[in-house]
């Protein structure tokens, strides 16, 4: 079919001509009359028609009147705007841009990407782990012995009596540790459940970033260190900060990290941490005369309700449109 | 655990304000806080009652003359305890009292007030406002009033870890505090006294069916004793740390367990009906009432005290009101003892009783402490209640509990330190808390007090000689040796891509509760994981699928004012496959929802875009293009149980990674939604990561122009476009590059249930310029196949 081809050929060629699109009257005419004038490229083509087979003739027209109707589109609307342009008539460039869908990241997801990275630049790198495991995992290795009041400061789901939902990320620490020789650095985030009354402070989940280091010659000086480092980069140089003495079972000496809130004009606990205690290396047959590390453990909440100030935990889990778009 | 900063002075001698000693305390991992807000009663003074009359126009109201400690003041007050000689707290004329309060002079039925006297309440010590709060004799008028709270009330609250048993005591709490200022530590006599014959070991017999439960068990008897309420002094300073008095009886006990840590009980001798201690552990369904008035019913996990045939107390948790004090009570059995501290930990969760008491021997209790405590309770009932010891203790102590001796090396503590901590300061820290140390090259042999249960190992040592040394006085240091080559540094690098694009789209990230009602997860038909002790019945099983809580939310935003939105969410859901931890299956997931209106006309555009199958598949194939995931297609299923209707799978290659669909309208009922229809999609998170990690490497950009063709098809209106298109890009014989279905005419002009498709194919090639005779037979060929294959014509 040739005319189709002629057709493709004249629409190829008012492209071009017509790109950019003349903004003066007398190329405007010129253009026009080269294409849609009475003798233009266009009639020529529909006087071509004759010579089209019958059989072809519907579809030919529908092709060539499509042409025509694209060009007389492409002048009504271009010199329509070159006039308003020059006129200034109706573009009110006052009235609000076109509305364009935009979503949102979930402030949390904002703070555990900020705590990864962080992480990741001095070269840690980032493991998973289940969130329903074993006694032993989640308190046995990481020695809680049964019926511990330690094991009281973690209020737990159960499953069965052997099986809980992970009341923290340490649970990795232990499959890490099993799983691969050290040495070993790495964070873990993941979801971590209490049964703990819901409350604004306090909700049944909650996401923690856990980080282990283990290697042989590994220091409280080195866990201060890296904790600092981490707390100046999320906090700002400048931020005041404290190491107090705590206890949890699998780290020995134990700490807990608070930072000062000129604000609030009050010491603020953002996480807890220690060396890891030999016991835990005991459990996962690594010798502690020759292996060491320290651990910690933050709560992605508890930060992220710190930087923005946010003042009730239950605005991370119920999705209200008014919250996230503040983010 | 309270304690009170003036007991704390009798043991060690300071001269720090409460605000340091909390301070201290808490560097010391006894996190601390003042019990007493004072910033708001800095107004108030200390004045001194000289005058009471009565107001000569009020019943209720006195006439009082309130020294200040310069002037004397009228003032009119309508308290029932006012009386002269008191020492009050004063708000004098200009004071703000908490609650922004501010005294001014008035004139009360014809009197002049010139302040106020007031209330523990007004002062915000407690809630009590019946009275004026009196002050003690000796305060001097003039002097603050928060002066006189810190000297006379001082209190601080302790929060005190499950490591450190010793420190529920104001003996434990001095010691640490000692350690840390180096100072010394005054403990309290415990005088043990001698005596001719032991009288006491003829009234009573103590036996054991089990050693290990109770390793020690000291009893001794005091007679005469007069059960009445106690001394000031005594009643001050339970109140300092919160406890209201009982009785004399009562309050020594709890005295001694407030001062040095050990419980103790005391029987009423008389009411013991035999001369016979038996410790044992309780038969199935044994009954015993308990002080408390409580019956309760005992099992072999709990440990009691019998007089040999029957109960009379629970052991280390709380004794039997039969045997229990009362007033009339004259001839006292004390009981000071060491129990096991696991069977009393057991015991206690069991009867779901926690006391002072099982609190510390559950923590674990100074097995030295026992005989301690005997000799200070004897000596308190003796100046107390007048009562009378008869000489002798028995003193049973068949499991001797050995005293640990620890090695601890120089280059252990170095490495853990990561610096050189002095020996000066290694050995005055272990011998302040009361280790005996015997120094030898490079390491030190240490003996750990009775009361430091938690010192077992050389770690723990190290931890003691950091926590006194400082924590903020080792120095950071970065020191890196190991060598990290992980290949993969995160898992889930590609997330944070996928929430980039997807928010790109206009949808907002939510994360929602896992924990959901059992008929919430019951819309879909998969084995949820249950918890045996839910938090209630609204979050009793694991979530098998994200859409409840993205419909929930989309359902409480149209509730407050957002009927159009679009969530997406990634996190774990659950499914119990087969029985225990190993049949659970906890799968990655990523899931979005949209409904409502996808964009809103405007003053731009009468135009309006709904949530819609098409837009969620649009969304997607929008996804996967920008992940560069490659020959993606969608097929319809029918039986799922993904919660979709008009689902299609979404493959990759032969691999199923997705759904997209309808959101099912049984979870409008069972959800009791009140959104209109959803679209959603769903993806194994896991292996869209992995296909949005492979790495496609880049085509290099085709120069020769495209040939642009269009097709017009008339069909039978049951073939699908898509099948169509499909089969043309099969028969494009590597020269079709693209083929889009443009638009969709219906008219009786080409038959009832006949549709026209109009296909734009785009064809190029990487070698050379396309021409007439290069495409045509493609066209051909494509014509034929379609026409053969769909019954469809050229229109």
């Amino acid at each position: 079919m040739k005319l189709k081809e002629s057709i493709e050929s004249v629409r190829n060629q008012f492209r071009a001509d017509s790109d950019p699109f003349p903004n003066d009257e007398a190329s405007l005419d010129s253009l026009r009359i080269k294409y849609i004038g009475r003798k233009g490229l266009v009639a020529n083509l529909f006087s071509g028609m004759k010579d089209v087979l019958p059989d072809d003739r519907p579809l030919a027209g529908q092709l060539l009147n499509e042409l025509k109707v694209e060009i007389n589109s492409e002048f009504d609307k271009k010199s329509k705007i070159s006039k308003d342009d020059i006129s200034n008539e109706s573009t009110d460039t006052s009235l609000p841009g076109i509305n364009i869908p935009i979503g949102h990241v979930h402030p949390l997801q904002q703070t555990l990407d900020d705590i990864k990275s962080i992480f990741l630049d001095v070269g840690f790198s980032i493991a998973y782990g289940p969130e329903i495991d074993d006694d032993f995992h989640n308190f046995g290795a990481l020695n809680f012995p049964p019926e511990h009041p330690a094991r009281d400061m973690q209020d737990t789901f159960f499953i069965d009596p052997e099986t809980v939902l992970r009341t923290h990320t340490s649970n990795v620490q232990i499959h890490l540790m099993e799983d691969q020789n050290p040495p070993l650095r790495y964070i873990v985030p993941g979801r971590v459940y209490r049964n703990e009354a819901i409350s604004f402070k306090s909700y049944c989940l909650f996401n923690q970033v856990e980080g282990i280091y283990v290697d042989k010659k590994v220091s409280f000086s080195d866990l201060k260190s890296i904790l600092e480092y981490f707390v100046k980069k999320m906090f700002g140089e400048n931020t005041k900060m404290r190491f107090r003495p705590s206890f949890f079972p699998f780290t020995e000496p134990s700490a807990e990290l608070d930072i000062w809130s000129d604000k609030r004009k009050e010491w603020l606990e953002i996480l807890g941490c220690g060396m890891v205690d030999p016991e835990v290396f005991n459990n996962v047959n690594l010798d502690s005369n020759i292996w060491h590390g320290y651990a910690f453990g933050m709560g992605v909440e508890r930060i992220c309700m710190l930087k923005y100030e946010i003042d009730d935990i239950r605005l991370f889990y119920q999705g209200d449109m008014r919250f996230l778009e503040q983010f | 655990m309270r304690i009170s900063i003036n007991w704390l002075k009798e043991f060690i001698d300071i001269s720090l304000s409460n605000e340091e000693i909390s301070n201290k305390l808490t560097m010391l991992g006894l996190e601390a806080e003042e019990v007493y807000d004072t910033s708001s009663l800095s107004d108030i003074i200390i004045g001194e009652i000289k005058n009471v009359i009565k107001h000569p126009n009020a019943d209720k109201l006195n006439l009082c003359k309130v020294y200040d400690g310069q002037k004397i003041l009228p003032v009119v007050c309508g308290a029932p305890n006012v009386e002269v000689g008191q020492k009050i707290a004063f708000a004098p004329v200009g004071s703000i009292l908490p609650g922004n309060f501010k005294i001014n002079e008035a004139k009360i039925r014809g009197e002049i007030s010139q302040g106020m006297i007031c209330s523990e309440k007004e002062v915000s010590i407690s809630d009590e406002h019946d009275g004026i709060m009196v002050l003690d004799v000796n305060a001097s008028p003039g002097e603050t009033f928060i002066n006189y709270l810190n000297n006379y009330l001082g209190a601080i609250e302790l929060d005190i870890t499950p490591n450190r048993p010793d420190c529920f005591s104001h003996l434990g709490v001095a010691r640490d505090l000692a350690a840390k200022l180096n100072v010394d530590i005054h403990t309290p006599s415990y005088d043990k006294r001698s005596f001719s014959k032991n009288i006491a070991k003829n009234m009573i017999d103590i036996s054991f069916e089990n050693p290990d439960d109770c390793p020690r068990y000291i009893a001794g008897i005091v007679k005469n004793v007069k059960v009445g309420p106690s001394p000031d002094w005594l009643k001050l300073k339970l109140e300092s740390t919160g406890q209201r008095s009982i009785n004399n009886v009562v309050d020594i006990s709890n005295l001694v367990l407030l001062e040095m840590g050990q419980p103790s009980h005391i029987f009423d001798f008389d009411k013991l009906d035999s001369k016979k201690i038996l410790i044992r552990r309780a038969n199935k369904n044994e009954k015993i009432e308990t002080v408390d008035e409580e019956s309760r019913v005992l099992s072999a996990t709990d440990l009691l005290i019998t007089n040999g045939k029957k109960p009379i107390a629970i052991a280390g948790i709380m004794g039997g009101l039969s045997t229990s004090v009362y007033n009339k009570s004259s001839t006292l059995l004390i009981e000071c003892a060491y129990f096991n501290a696991p069977v009393i930990r057991k015991s206690a969760k069991n009867l779901g009783i926690s006391t002072e008491a099982s609190k510390r021997f559950e923590r674990g209790a100074d097995p030295n402490g026992t005989e301690k405590a005997m000799w200070r309770i004897i000596q308190l009932l003796e100046e107390v209640t007048d009562g009378e010891w008869i000489p002798g203790i028995v003193d049973t102590y068949p499991k001797k509990i050995k005293q640990v001796s620890i090695q601890l090396s120089r280059l252990k503590l170095d490495i853990l330190s990561g610096c050189k901590i002095p020996d000066k300061a290694v050995e005055e820290s272990l011998t302040n808390l009361g280790c005996t140390i015997k120094k030898t090259s490079g390491e030190w042999l240490c003996k750990t007090p009775s009361w430091r249960p938690d010192l077992q190992r050389e770690v723990d040592l190290i931890e003691e000689v950091v926590r006194i040394y400082g924590y903020d006085n080792i120095p950071s240091s970065f020191n890196y040796e190991g060598i990290m080559n992980d290949n993969i540094t995160d898992p889930h690098k590609s997330l944070s891509k996928i929430i980039n694009i997807l928010t790109g789209f206009g949808f907002n990230q939510i994360f929602t509760n896992s924990l959901q009602s059992s008929r919430k997860v019951s819309a879909l038909d998969f084995k949820s994981v249950k918890m045996i002790n839910p938090l209630s019945d609204k979050m009793s099983e694991m979530r098998t699928s994200l859409f409840q809580g993205l419909l929930d939310t989309a359902n409480f935003n149209l509730k407050n004012g957002n009927p159009d939105t679009m969530f997406f969410e990634w996190g774990n859901v659950f499914e119990q496959k087969s029985k225990g931890l190993t049949g659970i299956e906890e799968k990655f997931q990523l899931a979005g929802v949209a409904n409502g209106i996808y964009m809103k006309s405007s003053i731009h555009s009468n135009d309006i875009k709904y949530a819609s199958f098409h837009l969620i598949k649009g969304i997607v194939a929008g996804l996967l293009k920008r992940l560069r995931i490659k020959n993606v297609t969608y097929n319809a299923i029918v039986n799922n149980n993904i919660g979709l209707d008009y689902a299609h799978t979404i493959c990759v290659d032969t691999n199923i990674i997705g759904y997209i669909g309808e959101l099912s309208s049984k979870f409008n009922n069972i959800l009791n939604l009140d959104i209109g229809k959803s679209y959603g999609f769903q993806f194994d998170l896991l292996q869209l990561m992995k296909l949005a990690d492979t790495k496609s490497k880049y085509k290099s950009v085709v120069v020769y122009p495209s040939m642009i063709r269009d097709l017009n098809f008339v069909l039978d209106e049951s073939v699908a476009v898509g099948r169509i298109i499909e089969t043309i890009n099969k028969n494009g014989k590597g020269i079709l590059i693209e083929s889009e279905p443009v638009s969709i005419f219906r008219d009786s002009s080409i038959g009832e249930k006949n549709k026209a498709v109009a296909i734009n194919l785009k064809f190029q090639s990487s070698k050379k310029t396309l021409e007439d005779k290069d495409v045509n037979p493609v066209i051909d060929e494509i014509i034929r196949v379609i026409s053969k294959k769909y019954s469809a014509k050229l229109r």
